[in-house]
């Protein structure tokens, strides 16, 4: 047994704008369109812009320094970095965070689990957990001296972090990572 | 999950930047046009996959591009508005006039990064030989430019082959 086949007449469903060609032209729709994509490459030069500015993590206005009341401690880091990307944190120590040739250096929590960090520059002589971050001890023979630690942000975020060495050298910081 | 949310944000976007950057594909590829198709293409799988080299992965991302891709096809035939939106609609590139004859849409050419050598290609391939043997031209939204004969002759711009021929010996 054969089925119904549905069937519909052939109407004029496509404007007939000139004479002869069914063409279905909206030049007013298409004038409205052009105006929008010449504010979406404005964007674009503007994104761009931005990116090589930095904006967007990887430039200048990323780079970021912060140092501590007493100048003992200073951070160089990137405020705005970009997921799965290495960025280095370099961590100087200047006399005032050294005593009997060894600076302790706490990092908070957030330094580690949310902005990745992989692996510390050099290695530290004790590492102690608590206190919401991780403790490191360094000797140091001729202050001031560098620590390095490069990070790997695994996701999106703002995330703040602390870095103390000693109770009068601490800073705190956001860094913002995006997608 | 992420890999999946990534592949339709990939989806939309790459068919919103393809919109934006112009409607010249398929048969009206330049070799300039093949760079761009490829290295968006390369780009983008970068930060598609990330870090999940996984099988499962690629295939719940393939899963999620035929989703997009049919919902996308879906929403264009149920509606014009988005239809209009995601093609356009046809424009006409060159039209004859009974008093003026044969005229360019300026605004259209120029708007379209279009040249009459675009048209003269299409033409030919309709078995044209001179923008004078054209009556009208029209961008479709495919990219395509279709040609219709000055005779008139031809009404879907394909059977052209007999058509200019004929005018050519009449005249």
């Amino acid at each position: 047994m054969t089925q119904a086949v549905a069937k519909k007449p052939v109407g004029d469903s496509v404007a007939k704008v000139n004479e002869e060609v069914a063409v279905g032209e909206d030049l007013g729709f298409q004038r409205s369109w052009w105006r929008f994509e010449r504010i979406v490459w404005a964007c674009f030069v503007m994104i761009i812009a931005l990116d090589l500015a930095g904006a967007f993590g990887r430039g200048p206005l990323a780079h970021a320094r912060i140092s501590s009341a007493d100048h003992s401690l200073i951070v160089r880091y990137e405020r705005i970095q970009r997921t799965g990307t290495p960025s280095m944190m370099s961590i100087r120590l200047d006399a005032g965070a050294v005593r009997d040739g060894e600076a302790t250096l706490f990092v908070s929590d957030k330094l580690v689990s949310a902005l990745g960090a992989q692996r510390i520059i050099p290695q530290p002589a004790t590492t102690r957990v608590g206190n919401g971050g991780l403790t490191y001890t360094f000797p140091v023979t001729n202050p001031p001296s560098t620590v390095r630690i490069e990070l790997e942000p695994p996701g999106p975020g703002r995330f703040p972090f602390e870095i103390s060495a000693g109770p009068s050298a601490s800073v705190t910081a956001d860094v913002w990572v995006v997608p | 999950m992420q890999a999946v949310l990534r592949a339709f944000f990939g989806y939309f976007f790459l068919v919103f930047i393809v919109r934006i950057v112009g409607r010249r594909p398929g048969r009206q590829l330049t070799p300039f046009e093949f760079v761009l198709v490829f290295f968006i293409g390369g780009l983008a799988l970068t930060a598609m996959v990330g870090d999940e080299r996984s099988f499962t992965s690629a295939a719940c991302q393939i899963v999620a591009i035929a989703l997009a891709h049919y919902a996308m096809t879906w929403a264009r035939a149920k509606s014009k508005v988005i239809a209009r939106l995601a093609d356009g609609t046809p424009l006409i590139l060159m039209e004859t006039d009974a008093k003026t004859g044969p005229v360019w849409r300026a605004e259209t050419m120029v708007k379209m990064r279009i040249q009459d050598a675009d048209v003269l290609f299409s033409a030919r391939d309709h078995g044209l030989k001179t923008l004078q043997e054209v009556d009208s031209a029209v961008l479709e939204r495919n990219g395509d430019i279709s040609v219709i004969p000055s005779d008139g002759g031809g009404s879907d711009g394909q059977s052209t082959a007999q058509g200019p021929a004929a005018k050519a010996d009449a005249a």
